[in-house]
């Protein structure tokens, strides 16, 4: 199959062959064709040549009609809900059974109530509001509008789990596992390698519009053997080296609490150092994290930097005094989506590109181009608006934003949520280049093996208390998990 | 195709989007001008220039508001409380003439306070905030006026009424005016720091916060300055008929909306922008002129005008869309 948008071959004789039952897993960098070729299955791009087949019968012409006919479905990446439509209404959106004395309410209830159960295996009231749904309930949302008719036979899952945490990722895992069994076809499309591994029978793996190997997950391929595969190389190691030198004490926190989700939280991290903070949601993880940047209130304790006591009690103080945020939502909080790459950037540094208040524009162009160059932003052209982006360059440009101001404390906020492998080690790359610049860097993310890879000392937080900080060379991802959990309470061995 | 070719061709698309709207405005003018010579004497031309200058000025107080994301429905009561406040000033209190236009934008100026505190004190949605201040600002003009007559103020000193009544170097006083507020918001919305900051606030507060930037001091900042700008909308009215009439500027604030938002759909990014509502106030007073002087009933008048704007913004959206089509067809993927 050929895909050729003017200046770039997309697809480029790529082809994929899924047997009728599998769970078959799709992998590649951003830009590698796996988007391309499902907007193609989809029928929302043509192809310039090739041809599909399902279930031997040769799907012409293709058009989002004939592939839905075809009983082909698609859980894309975006949500796409409305807050406060019931859970019935948001499965029969735009599929409402009506009969001549008005919609059929009761019937669709029920008929959502049992798919939700029988298919999914989650009992949601039909009556529940979205708004009032966890992040994972609304994922099963979504895929139950897909599986209301029964003509279903594939159902294609584009990033399922890209806003879930970890916790959640084991009930949509066990979600998809119940349809395969029900025997429909389950083409999965994902980052996260390890959900691929535990869940995928077989493997097609993109690289330049190309689909290079195919592996058969169960038998032999690893985690390892998919990332050469993508990248068409080896890289020794996803994580950078961690021979730092950490020194001093950048940030103190002291006996912190914010009354509801967390207290008595203190932790040191020195100049030079990236600490990380392990936790689940509910934790009291992100309410600590938006405290020490001054979007949540502080009750009591003290935050001091470079043993000066600072009151932070809103972003712009936080960012007056140094300190600055890489958001977990980068799409709501992190970038100001219509805005292209430039304004994005200089917006950080407003006031270095002015003079007398005007805006420089030249200087700011300069300011933005410096960073694009230093960390590689594709599109490189800093007029692309940030909302057409892959999630991994987003995040180049939050950080691009901070790099550009001289920041010396950086909170990472889940800093590798929704970015594939190849701009993951960019990303892991320059927050190493950042802590050997002698910055200070908390990552707080609910990735164990992030935090193991990346981090010089991690610490857990459970229930609101932040516990036994570690040195990750003494922690396995295992311990890790079972520390967050509650599962071990073995004391902290070093401080 | 690197990126000089790229950036040379948005800068086409981009021309063709602001200037296609424009060619509509040229196209209307030329049959106006054909209907009806009148249409082209040049007391007819500074008849719409002069008769779009309280409407730009208010406009350019709504796009500021506009942008920062909210919207202001009190404008009105900014510009007559700008109003009174100069005419009761120099009628009542003897004051000079610098002394009444301070008075009035001073009085303007609170309307801005009083919205600021509802939307950054008590965290009232913009809509129903100034709403709330349009009622009142209503009903405490009807008091002041014991039920609503004018304020009139014969003697007035000859330098105020100069404001709407003079020239200088044959320009009329509120031309000059607007055109300077026009450089004003130029610079601040556009061309300043501040301006980009309120621009990223209105698209999205919470990724603005995150970023550092100070909303809510400059959402205060905006509703305060909005006013004042229409107080001085407000001084031209007075000196303009030498008299205060209660509740005229609520006649203004559909229009005011109206010319952000075509000003918005001029944008290539969809932006409340101040060149977009330059061109939008000229484009709607030229078109209520136009059918005024085709001596069109003033019953389908509306209508009509509401058609040519249809019509008008119709064909910005395809013609938008056309230069779109040309740059993703250029665009790398």
């Amino acid at each position: 199959m050929v895909k050729a948008f003017p200046g770039v071959l997309a697809l480029d004789g790529a082809s994929l062959e899924i047997k009728s039952g599998e769970i078959h897993g799709l992998v590649g960098e951003n830009g590698a064709g796996k988007s391309t070729i499902i907007k193609v299955l989809a029928g929302v791009y043509q192809a310039d040549s090739g041809s599909i087949e399902v279930f031997g019968e040769p799907l012409k012409p293709i058009t989002p009609a004939t592939v839905h006919r075809a009983g082909i479905r698609f859980i894309h990446q975006e949500l796409h809900l409305v807050p406060h439509f019931s859970v019935t209404e948001s499965v029969f959106m735009g599929q409402e059974i009506s009969s001549p004395a008005g919609l059929s309410k009761g019937q669709m209830r029920r008929r959502a109530e049992s798919v939700l159960k029988d298919k999914l295996g989650r009992s949601i009231s039909g009556r529940k509001l979205v708004r009032d749904l966890t992040t994972a309930e609304r994922k099963l949302i979504q895929i139950a509008r897909a599986l209301i008719d029964d003509e279903v036979r594939i159902v294609v899952f584009d990033e399922p789990t890209a806003p879930l945490a970890s916790g959640e990722v084991v009930a949509l895992m066990s979600a998809i596992e119940r349809l395969k069994n029900s025997g429909i076809t389950i083409v999965y499309i994902s980052h996260y390698l390890d959900e691929i591994t535990d869940i995928c029978e077989r493997v097609t793996v993109f690289r330049q519009g190309q689909s290079v190997a195919v592996f058969d997950t169960v038998t032999k391929a690893t985690g390892s053997d998919l990332v050469t595969a993508m990248i068409g190389r080896e890289i020794a190691s996803v994580y950078p080296d961690s021979n730092r030198n950490p020194h001093g004490t950048g940030l103190n926190v002291k006996s912190l609490g914010d009354g509801k989700s967390f207290q008595n939280v203190s932790f040191e991290v020195g100049r030079g150092e990236i600490f990380g903070i392990a936790g689940l949601i509910g934790s009291g993880r992100e309410e600590l994290v938006d405290a020490l940047y001054g979007v949540n209130k502080i009750r009591y304790g003290t935050i001091e930097k470079d043993s000066k006591p600072i009151k932070i009690s809103s972003p712009a103080i936080a960012v007056a005094n140094g300190i600055v945020l890489v958001p977990r939502d980068r799409r709501q909080d992190g970038l100001v989506l219509p805005m292209n790459i430039l304004e994005n950037i200089s917006l950080s540094v407003l006031k270095q590109i002015s003079s007398y208040g005007f805006l420089n524009r030249k200087r700011e162009r300069q300011v933005a181009e410096q960073q694009t160059a230093k960390i590689d932003i594709r599109p490189s052209n800093p007029k692309t608006v940030t909302r057409f982006l892959s999630g991994g360059n987003q995040q180049k440009v939050v950080l691009a934003r901070w790099l550009a101001n001289d920041a010396n404390i950086f909170i990472l906020d889940e800093p590798t949520v929704g970015v594939d492998v190849g701009a993951r080690v960019e990303i892991y790359q320059l927050i190493a280049d950042l802590a050997a610049n002698g910055a200070s860097i908390i990552v707080s993310s609910s990735d164990p093996a992030e935090l193991i890879g990346l981090c010089d000392r991690v610490a857990t937080m459970t229930r609101g208390v932040l516990s036994g900080v570690r040195i990750t060379e003494t922690l396995t991802v295992d311990r890790l998990v079972a520390l967050t959990t509650g599962a071990t309470q073995e004391p902290a061995n070093v401080t | 195709m690197n990126a000089q070719v790229l950036h040379k061709r948005s800068f086409i698309a981009n021309v063709l989007i602001r200037f296609g709207f424009v060619l509509v405005i040229f196209a209307l003018f030329v049959f106006f001008a054909a209907w009806n010579p009148l249409f082209l004497q040049a007391e007819n031309l500074t008849n719409i220039v002069e008769a779009s200058a309280i409407l730009m000025i208010l406009a350019l107080a709504m796009t500021l508001i506009i942008a920062t994301g909210g919207i202001d429905l009190s404008i009105g009561i900014a510009l007559d409380f700008g109003a009174a406040a100069a005419v009761v000033a120099m009628k009542s209190y003897d004051m000079a003439w610098p002394g009444a236009v301070c008075a009035g934008i001073i009085a303007g100026s609170v309307v801005g306070i009083f919205n600021a505190i509802l939307v950054v004190g008590l965290r009232i949605s913009p809509f129903l905030a100034t709403l709330s201040t349009f009622f009142i600002g209503s009903s405490v003009q009807r008091i002041f006026t014991n039920g609503g007559g004018p304020i009139s103020h014969r003697r007035m000193p000859d330098e105020f009424r100069q404001i709407a009544q003079g020239d200088t170097l044959g320009i009329p006083n509120e031309v000059l005016v607007a055109l300077l507020l026009i450089l004003v918001y130029l610079i601040v919305l556009e061309w300043s720091v501040w301006g980009r900051q309120v621009h990223a606030m209105g698209m999205q507060r919470s990724a603005a916060i995150v970023a550092g930037i100070k909303t809510n001091r400059n959402l205060i900042i905006a509703f305060i300055f909005a006013s004042a700008t229409c107080a001085v909308a407000g001084l031209i009215a007075a000196a303009n008929i030498r008299m205060f009439t209660p509740l005229s500027g609520f006649s203004y604030l559909l229009d005011a909306i109206a010319a952000t938002f075509i000003g918005a759909a001029l944008h290539p990014r969809g932006r409340p922008n101040v060149l977009g509502t330059v061109v939008a106030v000229l484009f709607l007073t030229m078109v209520a002129n136009g059918l005024n002087l085709m001596g069109i009933n003033f019953n389908t008048k509306d209508a009509l005008s509401g058609i040519i704007l249809i019509s008008a913004l119709a064909l910005a959206v395809a013609q938008r869309k056309a230069s779109e089509a040309m740059l993703l067809g250029s665009r790398r993927r």
